[in-house]
């Protein structure tokens, strides 16, 4: 059967790889001879006669009363693993529930069409119901009683049913299955949150005599196993990561648009050229999603696609896009159009890339880097026709898309990043600890998980929030701790970024109380999307920015003065040359005055001052210091340009193997550190305490340095830009400086 | 230097800001007049009286107290260590006041310190055992909710004792929102019973004399708390009274706006023959709006009444005029008028026969149409009340 076809005739930059993956047959066993026969029955009316192999290990492991984690690609029957155990253990006994996690309310309604469409085959009133927000209360006392399978996110377990466990003591004490999917999305300081939630899951099934078993699913990440098992805080998990599903043949090409500007390291535009690569496609009536990394570049790719096709081709129904912000009936009625193959075209944020059941396409566009090797895989995994199919993937000027599409291998070679959490993050752990503390009270030698909160208790008992009596610790506040604590970040100080160009103001993100002075000061362009704001008003006392979309050739750069001080060393120092190091850190921020530059040319036409207070981040960081003998080899300002651009660099390069956002780090550069007396680069982690980068980042130092080296080294600019060492730095000879930092004293050549 | 304490740790990760001093827990002092009471579980601490006020009579039982005697109710009231609801918030208090022989007996239960709340929980439902039915305010929402999650915490075998549970709120609410507003029981207090309290304390500071008592020992507000709370129950037992008083249409204060309101109560109950009564007190009171918004209740009634059943829209018709004169131009009574006197126009023009068999159609079989003369012994009730 024939792929897609690419028309490389009309792509003027680089092709970086062209990549054929052969089909597999993929891997077929009978039904398990334990499969109840209602379910066995059930799934032969779908079409079922037989398991793909993970189904059934998956299966056995699962019977065997083992906690497990699945991880294979997208549309590969994954869910199958935990909703056989679960259903046929509801079968056999009807007291027992199954608690269900999805990382958003979308994914759990999906499950609940899905799982209902089985149940409709079974000789059971299988009652399954979501519950979140949007959940009725009319419904919610029937839920509680009666629901065999409850569907819900981590942040409705934490704030609406952990801390009313008395109300669901049903669920509780009948509890034998935990679903934990997406389990790739619980990292970082999310992850590390949602650890502790499971501690306080745990404590709560424990306190009402059950003791779930924990089936989760995953994408393609480094660490699976390892992040589960953080994750549940259980031991010998039984992996499941060889997809007996069959596939279809996949080409796989890399694409970096033509340079435009060859000093400046700017290409043509990611999406202009994605819409080149798509169009042919869906004009030849080829089913298409392309993946962009915003809202703002959904829209306009899919009004030039919708352009491209003409009118007579009734584009606008046949190219949709697809993201946040529509309402569901919408998102829906797109699904199912994939599904029937009356859409061809569909552009998407990553919204897409989750288990939501669109069928298989045959061709995927990625319209720069998705931030992460695992979201990539998922992403192109959308196209896996059997048939045969196409990923494109098309590189932007962003470092982390120009350092992967030169290094195609380090992709392919697959499983570099890993899943981070630190459940005892302290800020983390507190948090939940009152939260726990408010649900059951706490023995006095009693563990929270694996942490040992004896201190913390006693803090709490000393503060009046606990109260320590007949041996045990309670809860005494007027406060509801769950409320206290979201979830998706640490601290609940972050500024609220609100644009005040519609009718009705609308909240468009937030960003960290620390990062914010130089961020979103008055007169600031703040970039989000792809878009251009201008900063009307940054109200510091209610932590609340408002801005206006605007379109200027000049962006602003905010002059900060960091200071490291180093409160104590974890690790290190480790390694001659650029030695590394990791430990608790005070970082101090203070921005004085910001500059107006001019896109391209990069002239300064404007400046103007910033009084915003002093900001002071106590949390965790690497750092790596350059021998004192080379350092006086080198000219001081070139090793001033040099540490910047490295630090730059690193903070990139780190985020790609962290698996986290790049403005989850920070980094500074000091010519002289007063901690180490050398020449230094710190990157450090922006939520207060971290949660666990740092020490990574210590242990594979070596290759982050080699890793910036690569990326420096290949980009074709001449001084450097902002793909490679940043967008300040280019002052003559910068680059040169920072490879020679690097190959002359860390690095073999 | 690194921040050692986790105290210091903390307060630094939250970006600096001072740490809290310690507390400093000194000597427990038990308010006065609890006594020491042995459960399973663990001592109890009680306090007890008999206030030898004068008895109130609240008459015989009514269909409202679910067929128990009035003096079959106890009047419980907790206060708690919040208003946030779920499961870590506690009641540290509960009084409860019941008939006794020589007054009303007023039982308190105190928490020292949360360990002991198995003991404080058996020796409330010992208390609450001792009478059919208890009264309280809010306790549907509340009161019952938390003290049945402590249960269940405190892995208590069984469940709480509560008999029947009259929630006095949803009664002041259904009777007295017209007249007062909002019923906390403070106003219901102020403007039905007619006290003010003095030197009270204000709800939501209750939680923190608990919690200062438990940090420091003592806590100067924590006997005014524990007033309040034995207050809020003889007020429930003084309330049960009045509202009692006013189902029974006994109560000579009520205006024409308490009429309605005991009214549309009585018509929700399905109790139509009181209902009906009371809307005509409320409409002969000839007392503003509620006397108006009853007569219009009523006139629309009669209309129906005698319009359909009685099949005689010219009494009909008499009935909406009258009540337009009174009220004014309500739309849908003069659109009932309109509709009325096109009937009787229609009724002095003799139909013809396809006409007159399309009508018996449209409304089925009718009195007439079976040749019942006599009216049946319902409706004849029904216009009998009005």
């Amino acid at each position: 059967m024939a792929l897609p076809p690419l028309d490389v005739a009309r792509l003027t930059g680089d092709i970086t790889l062209d990549h054929l993956m052969a089909a597999s047959p993929g891997e077929f066993v009978p039904l398990p001879s334990d499969l109840a026969p209602a379910l066995a029955e059930a799934l032969r009316r779908r079409g079922m006669e037989r398991l793909y192999s993970h189904q059934a290990k998956a299966w056995e492991a699962a019977r065997g009363g083992r906690h497990l984690v699945v991880v294979t690609p997208t549309a590969s029957g994954k869910t199958l693993c935990y909703n056989l155990p679960v259903l046929q253990r509801i079968l056999e006994s009807p007291q027992a529930r199954a608690l269900y996690l999805f990382p958003t309310k979308a994914l759990a309604q999906d499950q609940m069409v899905e799982l209902g469409e089985m149940a409709s085959h079974l000789p059971l009133r299988l009652k399954v119901h979501t519950y979140d927000g949007d959940t009725p209360p009319g419904q919610r006392t029937a839920i509680r009683e009666a629901g065999h399978i409850v569907l819900t996110n981590p942040d409705m377990l934490h704030t609406g049913i952990l801390p009313h466990h008395t109300k669901w003591r049903r669920l509780f004490s009948g509890l034998e299955y935990v679903v934990v999917d997406e389990i790739h999305t619980y990292r970082g300081v999310f992850g590390s949150q949602v650890a502790n939630v499971i501690r306080r899951l745990k404590r709560i099934c424990a306190f009402y005599g059950s003791s779930p078993q924990f089936l989760c699913a995953s994408a393609t990440i480094a660490n699976p196993r390892q992040l589960a098992e953080d994750l549940l805080e259980e031991e010998d998990m039984v992996l499941v990561d060889r997809s007996g599903a069959p596939r279809g043949e996949r080409r796989l090409v890399f694409y970096n648009p033509p340079l435009i500007n060859r000093s400046l390291g700017v290409r043509r535009s990611s999406v202009l050229e994605a819409c080149r690569v798509a169009s042919p496609w869906i004009k030849a009536g080829i089913q298409t999603i392309a993946f962009c990394r915003s809202r703002l570049t959904v829209e306009v790719m899919v009004s030039y696609l919708q352009q491209s096709l003409g009118p007579s081709l009734d584009s606008h129904r046949k190219v949709r896009g697809y993201r946040g912000g529509y309402l569901p009936l919408r998102r829906r009625e797109i699904e199912a159009g994939l599904r029937d193959g009356s859409v061809v075209g569909v552009v998407s944020t990553n919204a897409l890339e989750l288990g939501v059941d669109i069928g298989s396409l045959q061709a995927a566009v990625l319209v720069g880097y998705p931030g992460t090797i695992a979201s990539t895989w998922q992403q192109l995994g959308r196209a896996g026709r059997r048939s045969g199919s196409i990923a494109v993937f098309v590189a932007s000027s962003a470092p982390l898309d120009q350092f992967i599409v030169r290094h195609p291998e380090y992709f392919l070679a697959s499983n570099p990043e890993e899943g981070l959490i630190d459940p005892d993050n302290l800020l983390v752990q507190a948090g939940h600890l009152q939260a726990a503390l408010f649900e059951l009270p706490f023995a006095e030698q009693e563990n929270f998980g694996r942490a040992d909160v004896g201190e913390l208790l006693e803090l709490f008992a000393e503060d009046g929030s606990a109260n320590l009596s007949a041996g045990r610790y309670h809860w005494n506040r007027d406060a509801f701790p769950a409320e206290a604590v979201n979830l998706r970040r640490l601290l609940a100080d972050n500024v609220v970024i609100i644009d005040t160009s519609q009718a009705r103001p609308e909240v468009i993100g937030e960003i960290d109380q620390f990062s914010a002075p130089t961020m979103l000061h008055e007169e600031a362009i703040y970039l989000q999307d792809g878009a251009q704001y201008h900063v009307d008003r940054l109200d510091w006392g209610e932590k609340k920015a408002y801005l206006h979309p605007v379109n200027v050739d000049h962006y602003t750069t905010a002059l900060n003065s960091l200071q490291v001080k180093v409160l104590d060393r974890f690790g290190g120092p480790l390694g001659e040359g650029f030695d590394s190091s990791h430990g608790e850190v005070k970082i101090t921020s203070l921005a004085t005055v910001f500059k107006k530059v001019r896109f391209h040319t990069h002239e300064n036409i404007g400046s103007g001052p910033i009084s915003l207070p002093e900001q002071t981040l106590h949390t965790t960081a690497w750092w790596t210091s350059l021998d004192e003998r080379v350092a006086t080899t080198v000219a001081r300002d070139e090793m001033e340009a040099g540490l910047q651009g490295l630090a730059h660099s690193l903070r990139h390069v780190a985020s790609l193997r962290l698996m986290c956002d790049p403005r989850d780090l920070g980094a500074v550069a000091e010519v002289r550190s007063p901690f180490t007396h050398r020449p230094t680069v710190t990157v450090y982690e922006v939520y207060a305490g971290g949660v666990g980068y740092a020490g990574r980042l210590h242990e594979i130092h070596l290759e982050l340095l080699r890793s910036a080296a690569d990326l420096i080294q290949g980009c074709p600019c001449e001084n450097g830009c902002p793909s490679c060492i940043g967008p300040l730095h280019q002052v003559q000879g910068a680059k040169s400086a920072c490879l020679q930092l690097l190959y002359a004293n860390a690095l073999p050549a | 230097m690194p921040p050692t304490s986790i105290r210091e740790r903390l307060a630094s990760l939250r970006g600096g800001s001072r740490p809290a001093p310690p507390a400093d827990p000194g000597r427990r002092r038990l308010p006065a007049g609890f006594e020491a009471q042995e459960t399973e579980l663990g001592i109890a601490w009680r306090w007890a009286e008999v206030l030898p006020i004068g008895r109130l009579r609240p008459g015989p039982p009514h269909d409202l107290l679910g067929g128990i005697d009035p003096d079959g109710f106890s009047f419980v009231d907790t206060e708690t260590t919040g208003l946030a609801g779920g499961t870590g918030t506690y009641a540290f208090t509960v009084a409860i006041a019941r008939p006794h022989p020589h007054g009303i007996e007023l039982v308190q239960l105190f928490l020292p310190e949360p360990g002991d709340e198995p003991a404080f929980l058996r020796a409330l439902d010992s208390e609450l055992r001792l009478t059919p039915g208890i009264a309280t305010y809010n306790g549907g929402s509340f009161d019952l909710p938390l003290l049945r999650t402590r249960w269940t915490l405190n892995r208590m075998p069984g469940e709480l004792a509560v008999g029947v549970h009259l929630d006095l709120l949803h009664l002041s609410r259904a009777l007295l929102r017209p007249r007062i507003g909002s019923c906390t029981l403070k106003s219901v207090e102020e403007r039905l019973l007619g006290f003010e309290r003095e030197g009270d304390i204000a709800g939501e500071l209750i939680p923190q004399c608990y919690f200062d008592f438990l940090r420091s020992g003592w806590s100067r507000d924590l006997e005014v708390a524990l007033e309040h709370n034995r207050q809020d129950v003889l007020s429930l037992q003084h309330l049960l009274h009045r509202l009692l008083r006013r189902v029974r249409g006994q109560d000579s204060s009520m205006e024409a706006c308490d009429w309605l309101a005991l009214a549309r109560w009585l018509q929700r109950r399905r109790n139509r023959p009181a209902a009906w009564r009371a809307y005509r007190v409320a409409s002969e009171m000839n007392d503003g709006d509620a006397s108006l918004d009853a007569e219009l209740v009523l006139a629309r009634r009669k209309a129906v009444l005698l319009e359909w059943r009685l099949r005689d829209p010219g009494a009909a018709l008499r009935v909406v005029e009258r009540a337009l004169e009174r009220i004014g131009p309500d739309p849908d009574l003069l659109k009932r008028r309109r509709r009325l006197s096109d009937r009787v126009d229609r009724a002095n023009h003799p139909m013809k026969g396809a006409e007159a068999f399309a009508f018996a159609d449209q409304r089925g079989e009718s009195l007439q149409d079976l040749g019942i003369e006599g009216l049946p012994r319902l409706v004849a009730q029904a216009l009998g009340s009005l």
